[in-house]
């Protein structure tokens, strides 16, 4: 009698066990996981290889507008314009062209536009060894002050160079200075990162993750 | 089996032991346990493309003849088309003569805004969600190289933020790979280019090299990438940015599909400050070359470990 009721009792339960796991297998206990959290697709901006701004070059070769280029639609011929200064030597831009943002070298240094315009002919600019240049060829200008950064530039190691690394298979091109810098403010303008990656669960939180810049 | 009569009943009939009774309760026990397997070995039901016998019979990668290849190719085309609805151009290939590869990065230019890391995710097909991204752009604060205060996941709202650097890490195509050495199928190894390369159709997922990998660079697919249909890239190769199937590694292989033929990656092209710069270092007129002849500055990443990454990350003096 001992025996035969372990035996069945064994059997019985065995028998539950097994008729709970299908039971739990055909519901899916553990074969569901909680769904992904969506991630919503990236801006198109963030993957567009366009550059920051566009070159005088670059608005000729798309027809742009270049009407902004045309100084002599208000300007005067044969009439320099004057500069004004306030009492601590800084330019006053006039509100013409309020546009511009004075902040070329440090401590604002270069605070002299005919430093790279041309008084005598404002279509044109001028360097300090005494050519004129035109609008299209503004990277030259550039290239008269800042040498080392110019000679970088043609070697491709300065500036962005997209199309073949092998000049053999196809095109290449190299940007303009301007192309990236503002030429009257020509720090590389900030911008809002692309998203961070999207862990699956949810990171512990960093310190500055969120806030721009302590230290 | 020891077996009692109960009062009034006959006793049972045994044959070698074997009550009706015992035996139809362990019958009963076995058809429940039979009914737990199967319902548990219900999910394979659900597997939608078993392996092809062609992929499955396929040979390695360095022992394919071209025909084999060419086969390969178009099956892998099949494929593709049949699950994303567009015709990929997939492409197998080799090396360049006089050909090797290199990476410099100017820490000094790069504003952390992670163009490089989504335009590379387009590029190579990755899985967008789970996501999978070959770079990690590393915020690291001013005056330090010490990997351990690195932030990858900072979210400004305008970087460069005040006080850091950035430093995108991805896979610096070692000349010592040690994630080449210790894979048991060879299904990765290092070609006359100096890119390191998968070939997914081989790789078994144990996941050794990444395990191996001291760039954090490799990547597996835990689940079937999911890539929506219009956001492929059809231009593919062999080894490169080919759809990956679930329980394999990839990382970044140099844009393979555009560097062999050519063309800059696509972290190169999409950079806006021009930090990254890529090409190859046996000609003496390449922008790496200038670069490594010229700049004054190098880390490579780890120099210590012996890798001898392709990867040279350099500041402006």
């Amino acid at each position: 009698m001992k025996d035969g009721a372990k035996n069945s009792l064994v059997l019985w339960a065995l028998g539950l066990v097994f008729l709970a796991l299908a039971g739990a297998f055909v519901l899916n206990l553990w074969g569901t996981t909680a769904p992904l959290p969506t991630i919503p697709p990236v801006d198109p901006s963030i993957i567009s290889t366009a550059t920051v701004r566009q070159s005088y070059a670059e608005l000729v070769r798309t027809g742009a507008d270049t009407s902004d280029f045309e100084c002599y639609v208000c300007h005067e011929k044969d009439k320099p314009p004057t500069l004004t200064f306030d009492e601590k030597h800084n330019l006053v831009v006039p509100s013409e062209h309020s546009d511009i943002v004075m902040g070329h070298g440090r401590n604002n240094r270069n605070n002299l536009c005919f430093n790279c315009h041309d008084e005598a002919n404002l279509e044109l600019f001028q360097t300090r060894d005494g050519r004129e240049l035109k609008f299209a060829d503004s990277t030259e200008l550039c290239g008269s002050c800042h040498g080392p950064t110019y000679r970088d530039w043609e070697a491709g190691a300065h500036g962005r160079t997209s199309g073949y690394w092998n000049r053999a298979m196809g095109s290449f091109t190299k940007q303009d200075c301007v192309s990236c810098h503002d030429p009257h403010s020509p720090k590389f303008p900030g911008r809002k990162p692309g998203p961070p990656p999207h862990p699956l669960r949810p990171l512990p939180k960093v310190a500055g993750a969120k806030t721009a810049g302590e230290h | 089996m020891l077996n009692e009569p109960s009062n009034g009943t006959q006793a049972p009939i045994e044959y070698d032991g074997i009550t009706r009774r015992s035996f139809l309760r362990t019958s009963a026990v076995f058809a429940a346990g039979l009914t737990a397997i199967a319902a548990g070995l219900a999910p394979l039901m659900k597997l939608e493309d078993f392996t092809s016998m062609e992929e499955f019979m396929q040979k390695y990668y360095k022992e394919m003849t071209p025909e084999e290849m060419a086969k390969v190719l178009k099956r892998i085309e099949h494929q593709v088309e049949r699950e994303y609805g567009i015709r990929p151009h997939v492409r197998d290939l080799k090396p360049m003569n006089g050909v090797e590869y290199v990476y410099c990065l100017n820490l000094s230019r790069c504003i952390g805004c992670r163009k490089c890391v989504h335009a590379c995710v387009a590029e190579n097909n990755q899985s967008r969600n789970p996501e999978i991204q070959y770079i990690r752009v590393l915020r690291m604060p001013h005056g330090s190289l010490d990997l351990d205060k690195a932030v990858h996941n900072y979210d400004a709202d305008i970087v460069p933020e005040k006080g850091h650097f950035y430093m995108p890490v991805q896979c610096q195509q070692c000349a010592n790979p040690p994630c080449v050495k210790v894979c048991p199928v060879h299904a990765t190894w290092q070609e006359s280019d100096g890119i390191t390369v998968i070939d997914y159709d081989w790789c078994i997922g144990c996941r050794y090299c990444e395990a191996a990998c001291p760039y954090w660079a490799r990547r597996f697919n835990f689940t079937k990438p999911s890539i929506p249909k219009e956001k492929i890239n059809p231009d593919m190769a062999y080894l490169g940015n080919r759809p990956r199937q679930q329980g394999v590694m990839e990382k970044c292989h140099f844009c393979i599909q555009r560097t062999r033929a050519g063309r800059y990656p696509a972290c190169v092209e999409v950079c806006p400050t021009g930090t990254r710069k890529f090409g190859n270092i046996l000609d003496p007129e390449s922008e790496v070359s200038y670069i490594l002849r010229t700049k004054r500055v190098f880390i490579q990443l780890k120099e210590e470990l012996g890798t001898s990454p392709r990867f040279f990350y350099y500041f402006d003096v």
